[in-house]
Formats: C-alpha cells, structure tokens, sequence
C-alpha cells in the first residue's frame, strides 16, 4: 500500500546551509495494518508523512502510495489519503457539518452520498450535538473528531495521523486510537506518528523508530524487543536514541557527514 | 482548472470571511459610520470657524479721514463687507479695550518714531492678544492735484503723496491668516471708494481711471464642471479602499490560514493549488469591491449632504462649485472597479502569500502603500494625461483612463484602453502566477523565523553560489542598472563640447552597467568568465552576426520609423535630439561618434545583458523566455520609451546569438555594427551618397539630409537578415548540464 525507499529531505538553512530533516528512509506500511512512526521532536516524522502527504517533494528516493507516485501523480495521491494533523487544523469560523461537507466536496462527492456518509460519520462519532456548532466554540477533543471525520469523509484507502493524540486528555485520546483501530480492522492503512510509547506499543503492527532524519530500528514490537533483548518498549527507545546521538557526536568530531551514520543495532 | 472546485473554495473563503467580525466592520460597518461621523465633525468644525471673529488692531484710528468712514459705531463700516465687518472685532480702538488704548498713548506722546508703535504691536501680537494690527503712522486726507508727477523713474512705486497704511500679520498663525484675508477685502473696498472720492474732489471724472476691462467666461456646462471635479477625486478614493479592501482579507485567507494550520490540510486534498490560488482571489476581489463601493456610496451621499449644508450657510458663497457626480461617471466606476480590484487583490494576496503569520503580512502593507500611492497620486496632477508612456505605468494608467471615461473623453479612452488594461491584467496575471508559486513554495509554507544576521547570510551567499549567476542575481543587476541610471541622471551636467559629452557617455556605462554586472560576476558567481559569456567563437559565427546586423539593418530602421511614427517623440526628446547633434558637430571625426555610439555600449551593454543578466534568467527553462526577459531589461535600460521598444526588439535577436553562440563576442559584433551603420545613416549627406555608386542604389532622401533604405534593397536585406538568423538558430546548441551549472540538485526521476 506504502512503499517508501530511501527518502531523502534536505532543506536549506542560512545559518548551517543545508539540513538534512530526511537522511534516506526506506519502510513498507500493508493494508489492516498500522505502521507507526516513532521518534522524538526533530526525528523527521512530521517531513515523512508531509511527503506521503504530498505537502512537500523530496530531495531524493521514491514514495508510492496504493500505487501512486508522491512526486508524478501527487493528485491522485491527495485522493487517496486522510491527513490529520496534531494542530486540529480546521476552520474557526465553520461548523462541523460545513468544514466536513466542505471538504467532502472538495473530493468530488456527490451531495447525496456525501450526506448520507455524514450522517453515518456523524452518529457513529456521537457528533449530532455539535454539528451546528462553530469549530471556534468547540473544545480541542471535538475540534480532533471533526478533523477525524474530515480526514474519513472520501474513505480513503490510507489515514495518516501525525501525532494526532498530542495536547488530547486521556478520554478523548482513548477514543481517537479506538477509531484507529477501528479503521485499521477495516482495511485501512494507517501510518500513525508518535512519541507516546504506550500508544505505539499498544496499536502499532510495525514500528519504525526515528531519530535525525534515519530509521534506527524496524519491525514490529514483538521482533525489536527479542531483537534488542528489551520488553519494555520506552526503555528500548531510549537506548536507541542515545547510542545514535552519542554515535553522531563521535561522527562530528570525526567530520563524518550525519547521512553516513551507521549504528550496531543488536547487542 | 476545475472551475466548480475554484467556486467552491470561494464560496466557502466568502462565508469564512463574512463571518468574521473584523472584516466584516472594515468592510460594511466602517465606510457607514467613517464618513458621517467626518461630516459631522466637518460641519462642527466649519461652524466653529465661521463663528470665531477676528482681533484687529487699529493704532491711529484718529488719522483716517472722515470720508469715506472706514469705522462706524466701533466696527469696520459694512458698506465695503457685511460679512466680513460682522467678522471683525475692532480692539484698541474707542470701542475696543483700554489696555491697547493707553499703550498706543504711551508710545505716540514718547516718541514719534513708528518704530516703537511696531515693536509694541509685535510684542502683543506674539502674546496672542490679536490676530492683525493696522498702523496708521500718519494722518489720511485727500490730496489736492499739483500738476504733472515730478517723481524721477525708479521712485514710482512710492509717489510722495502716497499714504502709507502697515498692516501686520503673522503668517504662521491660522487665525492671523484669516483675519488677513478679512481685513484685507474690506480694505481694498474702502480704497477704492477713497480713490474716487479724491478724483471727485480733484474734478476728475472717475471714468479717467478706466483700463481694459476683463470679462472672464466659462464655457463648461454644469454636468461638465462637475465631471472634471469628480473625474480626480473618485477614482483616488475607490483605488484607496480597493487596496485597504483587498489586503486584509487577503492576509486572513493566506497567511492566517498559515497560522491556524489549516493550509496544510487545504493542500493535502485534490485541489489544486492554482484551484486554490484563484478561489482566494475572488474572495479578496469581493471584498475589494465591497468596501470600494460601500466607501463610495457612504461617502457620497455624506459629501452632498454636507456639501448642501455647507453652501447654504456660506450665504453670499452661494453652493460650492461641486455637486452630484453625473450619472455616467458613477457607471464608469462600478465598471473600472473590477481590474482594480482584480489588481489589487492579486497584488494583495501575492504579498501576504509570502507572509508567514498575519503579523508579518501587515508589515508588507506599508511598502505596497508605499508603491502604490505614488501611482495613484500621478493622475492626480493637473499635467497628467494619458498618453501612450503613462498608459503603460501600472495603476496609473487605469486610474487616467477612468478619468477620461469619467470626463468623457471617448477618444483617448479608445486610443490607449488596450495598452492599459494589457499592462494591468499582466500585473495582475504575474501576481496570480507569484501567488501560485507560493503556494507552491516549501520555504514559503513551512519556513520557520530564522535569526537574521548580515554576516550569515554574507556566508550564506558565499557558499550558495552556484557556477552561472542565479535567477534573483540576474533579476537584481538588472534593477542595479535601472536604480543607478536613474540616479546618476541627476548627477550629470549638459555637456558642453564632444570631449566632455564623449567622457560623460563612457562613464555613465562603465559605472551603471558594467561595474555592477562584472562585480555581481565576481562575487555571487563561482565562475565569472562563464557567467559573463566571455567565451570564443567560430569565426563563422563572427562573420554571420556582422552580416546579419548589415542586412537586418533596413528593417530595424523600418521599424524605428514606424514607432517614432505612432509615437512622435516629445519636444524634450526632440531637443534633446538637437543638442546631442550639435555636439556631434564639434566631435574631432567619424570615429569618436563611432567609439563612443557604437563600441563604447556594444562592450559594455553585451557585458550586462547578454553576459550576467541572460545567463542568470537562463535558468528558466526554456530558451525564449530567458530572451525575452532580458530584452525587456535591455529595453528598460534605455529609458526614453521609442528606443525602449526599438532596442527590446534589437535585444531578441542579441539575446538569440548569444544563447545560440554561447559568447558575447558574436553580439558584440552585431551591436557595433548595428550602432555604427545607425550613426552612419545619420550622418550621411548628399555629397557622400551622390558621389558612392553603391550607396545611390541603396538610399534615397526626399530632402536630401535624412536618407532612407530603398524599399526593394531593403526588402531583400532582410530577407538575407532573415536567413541568417535561421542559420544561428539551427546551429548545435548541445544542452549543458543545467543543474551542474545552475547548482540544482537533480531530480529523483
């Protein structure tokens, strides 16, 4: 569904000259299944899912999703995808039930299909209270349903959430990984990022784990903790993230470029 | 583009936008309380005005004579002023206060100086006591006729009998201004009735004095008078509001929708991004033409009313010359409001599309206020009119075009309506283009605030240099060139002589043109003998750019005459025109007109343009835009708009040699030759052409001073010219590698 090899990101800066957000990442994410990104602020996670998202373009390698080329067909991408944001991202001064119909527009649904969906969408998510509600008035945990909905409203083959449950009270996040679930019991290909390790232990199938723009370890949770000889997952994140820093550190006094990390995975 | 998809970001920009409080209030709420809250304090204003007499001081009352009275009952007699005397509270005088009575007391019996009576009235003036002093240092009669005038010439403009009045104001004061205005009619009356009452009593008849009676006229009817008042003031006021109109909303909808971090969920559907871009765009250009219109209509009818109100109360005033705008002109506007605010709007949102929070979109107000106002303000003096040269200045030429539409002046409408709206809907097409390019932009969408500091970014250009120079290099010498030829205009004398003038021209190229791209070369290139294409050539290529500019030569004359045709030069050009051949006269041979017509400018003009500036704008993809570009450039730096077109034209084909060439030698060539068979054809004489076999087949004159081509010599050149441009365009251009030279890094496909 998601085939990613060896994505590359570089942006320019005036004060180093050039950062590199993406160092050449390579996964695979599979129908009824959840990938989840996991790394913390600065991994790159947020620059991945933009290019899967066709927000950005790449510097370098290939992204495929269910068949189209980020780069060559962003279009056909855009329609085959439901973004959500940390940020809640939706418009103040809109209900709910006009920023989704909105949107479901914008995907080319026929007015009546697109009602019926979202009366589904709408009861299935206990929304009916607050569909003529401005998005402004709303609290951050309804402002995330809409954007869920938003995200549903075309069913798109693949959802991707970036650090969707971030700023959410327990209740409310509960609910949005339920719905993840959910989808994925569907069918869906999700591409969940976070930095929560609870979240990605308890939904993730696969887990790649981030950290400057490299994908330090991939699997699912089971195979990294026989792996890493490490069950709890957050004590294997941090061992991680602190061999490849002091990795980059040793490389940097060595005047090794950071692309050209290489890190003894196994013990 | 998917047109229901670009109504449908709109209609939902639309509702966004009306439920906005604060757009809403700019919009509507404003221009209906804005401009009768303005009347009003107007009105109060004007009241206040009209009622606050002015303090005048008479020191010396007791010297006026006793006919004609020019005070009575302690005010100033109001057969020489009603209004005025009503106006005028006369202190110091036997009806005014005691204080200035005995002052003036005190100064007269002291001295008889009228020094010390100018000190007093300075000194109390500057204390505010009054608004203006009339000092009357000696008594007033009527004189007696003594026969003829013994005064010597020069002692005219003070005739002995001459009685002097000083009347003192002071001019940075208002009050002291209008009191000046008031005193001064009052006492303009009263003079003459003083004049005819001394010719009476010297038994002259009044008519003596009689000269040539002036009746002035004015031919406009009413509808007219008030079109030509109109015709300035509301085209200002609606391109005012259409910008204020466009420029918010165009902030909320791009840079706050950045803020809020919705954009990025705007772009990750299947709208496109020009969907996107044009769907913004009408929203702004509605609310540009709201509030334009809301501004006009709420405007107007409080302008009449108080108009009316004012005029009615001015009594003898009578109504101000100025009344309902005519039909027409209101029609005229509502149909003008649409490219204005399509302009603007584009503009508007091209600016805060760059912007990334609505805080640093409104810092970007300020300079687009600072641009446009400049362009609108033009229209606005008495001198503009539209004209082919002011038809091609953005904004302005708009805004004279209304004006003529507004007057009626169908005609010029006619003549100039095409440029004018080709030149705005370009600005307007390139801003939707910036726009777009925007949204496109990573940098723009995501970029962070970055810490600015002169020395980074200093290492940031040293490092980022590239091998050819870059598009924004190639863009910034070319306004180099444009800003330092503006400048040094005004440095520059008239030269005097052909040494001075020959100086003048090799400096002037040297510092604007070549100095900047050279440097530019240098340091923002990695690879400045590239950058300035300063390659060799075959000598083919050599030869055939020589031949194409000899046979190429009788078309592009053609063509100057064409356009000088369509647009005769002004009388500034066409003396300018004559000074420059007059120092041609005095120039020591052919040769110096030749270096310094010719070579002087092929160098350094190739240097600039072919060389830095197209190698810069060849990092567009293509080949014809690169040309086209730099030609324009090449046509702006010429500054006088005949030889803008003539040399934009010229440029094509340099532009075209040096790209199929890859060397500026080639178009050096062609330039010095083209120059130097310019000036030879304006050099030619009768005794020249007369005496060569050759040239007498070629040219002819009807007044035997400026020779022309002859039609089928000059057909047949530039069909040979036509051909050898089909000969450089058909030579092997093997594509470098373009993103080696420009830097780029290669694409993944």
């Amino acid at each position: 569904m998601i085939h990613v090899r060896n994505l590359q990101k570089t942006y320019k800066d005036i004060q180093s000259g050039q950062f590199t957000a993406l160092a050449g990442i390579s996964f695979d994410a599979m129908p009824g299944q959840i990938y989840g990104l996991l790394g913390p602020n600065g991994a790159g996670k947020t620059t991945a899912l933009r290019i899967l998202s066709t927000v950005l373009k790449p510097s370098g390698g290939s992204a495929v999703v269910n068949g189209f080329n980020v780069i060559d067909q962003p279009e056909q991408v855009r329609r085959q995808i439901g973004f959500v944001s940390c940020n809640t991202a939706i418009y103040d001064r809109m209900t709910s039930w006009e920023l989704v119909q909105y949107f479901g527009q914008l995907y080319g649904m026929p007015l009546d299909r697109l009602h019926s969906k979202m009366n589904a969408l709408f009861e299935r998510f206990q929304m009916n209270e607050i569909r003529d509600v401005l998005c402004s008035k709303m609290s951050t945990g309804m402002k995330q349903k809409v954007s869920i909905v938003r995200a549903m409203i075309h069913n798109p083959p693949v959802l991707i959430f970036d650090e969707a449950t971030s700023g959410l009270d327990i209740l409310v996040a509960r609910e949005v990984l339920k719905t993840v679930e959910q989808l994925r019991d569907q069918g869906k290909c999700i591409v969940f990022s976070s930095h929560i390790m609870s979240e990605v232990k308890r939904l993730c199938d696969r887990v790649a784990i981030m950290n400057r723009g490299v994908i330090l370890a991939e699997g699912t949770p089971t195979y990294l903790a026989e792996k890493h000889q490490e069950n709890d997952m957050e004590e294997l994140f941090y061992q991680l993230i602190s061999r490849s820093e002091a990795q980059l550190e040793s490389n940097k006094n060595a005047e090794v470029p950071p692309h050209n990390l290489t890190l003894p995975l196994a013990n | 583009m998917n047109w229901p998809t670009i109504k449908l970001i709109f209609r939902r920009e639309l509702r966004d936008q009306l439920r906005d409080r604060r757009t809403l209030f700019t919009v509507a709420i404003m221009p209906m309380l804005l401009y009768p809250l303005m009347g009003m304090a107007m009105m109060q204003v004007a009241q206040f005005m009209r009622e606050s007499p002015s303090r005048v001081w008479i020191v010396g009352e007791e010297k006026l004579p006793a006919s004609p009275p020019l005070i009575v009952g302690g005010k100033f007699n109001s057969t020489f002023g009603e209004t005025e005397s009503q106006l005028i509270e006369l202190i110091g005088s036997s009806a005014g206060d005691g204080h200035f009575e005995s002052l003036v007391k005190s100064a007269t019996s002291d001295s008889d100086d009228s020094s010390s009576v100018e000190e007093i009235i300075r000194q109390e003036m500057q204390k505010r006591k009054m608004d203006l002093a009339i000092f009357i240092p000696n008594q007033i009669q009527i004189p007696e006729h003594s026969g003829p005038d013994t005064a010597t010439e020069g002692q005219l403009s003070t005739p002995a009998s001459a009685t002097q009045v000083f009347v003192l104001t002071d001019s940075a004061i208002d009050k002291s201004r209008i009191a000046s205005e008031r005193v001064n009619r009052i006492l303009n009356e009263w003079s003459k009735e003083f004049s005819k009452e001394t010719l009476v009593a010297n038994e002259i008849p009044t008519s003596m004095i009689q000269g040539v009676v002036f009746t002035t006229g004015d031919v406009a009817n009413k509808t007219g008078k008030q079109a030509a008042a109109w015709s300035k003031i509301l085209p200002f006021i609606i391109m005012i509001w259409s910008l204020t109109g466009a420029f918010y909303p165009a902030i909320d909808l791009c840079a706050g929708e950045k803020e809020r971090g919705t954009f990025e969920t705007l772009l990750s559907s299947p709208a496109a991004r020009s969907e996107i871009a044009f769907g913004k765009l009408l929203t702004v250009m509605t609310f540009s033409m709201a509030t334009s219109f809301l501004n006009l209509l709420s405007m107007g009818f409080t302008g009449i009313f108080v108009l009316t109100k004012l005029g009615a109360g001015m009594g003898a005033g009578g109504p101000l010359p100025i009344g309902i705008p005519p039909l027409a002109s209101l029609g005229w506007l509502l149909l003008a409001l649409i490219p204005i605010s399509a302009l603007f709007s584009a503009v508007a949102l091209a600016a805060a599309a760059f912007a990334r929070s609505s805080k640093e979109g409104q810092y970007y107000l300020v300079p687009l206020l600072m641009i446009s106002m400049p362009l609108m303000m033009i229209p606005m003096l008495p001198a503009a009119e539209l004209d082919f040269g002011t038809s091609l200045i953005p904004v302005s030429g708009l805004m004279l075009l209304l004006r003529s539409l507004i007057e009626a002046n169908y005609t010029d409408c006619l003549k100039f309506a095409v440029p004018v709206c080709a030149i705005n809907l370009a600005c307007c097409w390139l801003a939707v283009r910036w726009v777009i390019h925007q949204f496109n932009s990573e940098t723009v969408l995501f970029r962070a605030s970055e810490r600015f500091g002169i020395g980074a970014w200093l290492k940031h250009i040293m490092r980022e240099r590239r091998s050819l120079p870059s598009l924004g290099s190639a863009i910034l010498c070319g306004v180099v060139i444009l800003v330092a030829k503006f400048f040094i205009g005004f440095a520059v004398t008239a030269p005097q002589n052909f040494g001075q003038f020959a100086l003048q021209t090799v400096i002037i190229l040297v510092a604007t043109i070549f100095i900047p791209s050279v440097m530019m070369a240098l340091f923002l290139t990695r690879n400045p003998k590239k950058s300035l294409r300063l390659n060799g050539c075959k000598l083919t290529m050599a030869a055939a750019a020589i031949l194409a500019a000899i046979f190429l030569n009788p078309a592009f004359t053609w063509l100057t005459g064409l356009i000088m045709h369509i647009y005769p030069p002004s009388g500034d050009m066409l003396m300018l025109q004559e000074a420059v051949s007059r120092i041609l006269g005095s120039a020591p041979g052919l040769w110096a007109i030749i270096l310094i017509f010719a070579l002087a400018p092929a160098v350094f003009e190739e240097i600039a343009f072919r060389g830095f500036i197209l190698s810069g704008f060849q990092s567009i993809k293509g080949k014809w835009k690169p040309i086209l570009l730099t030609s324009l450039m090449f046509g702006l730096a010429h500054g006088i708009i005949q030889q803008t077109m003539i040399t934009f034209v010229v440029g094509l084909v340099l532009g075209l040699i040096a790209i199929q060439t890859k060397s500026i030698l080639p178009c050096i060539l062609f330039h010095l030759t083209h120059n130097s068979l310019a000036v030879l054809l304006s050099q030619a004489n009768r005794t020249v052409v007369e005496q060569s076999p050759v040239l007498r087949q070629y040219l002819y004159s009807t007044d035997g001073q400026n020779y022309q081509y002859a039609t089928f010599p000059a057909i047949l050149m530039s069909f040979v010219g036509v051909m050898l441009i089909i000969w450089f365009l058909q030579l092997d251009t093997k594509p470098s590698n373009r993103s080696e030279a420009y830097g780029r890094v290669p694409h993944p496909n």
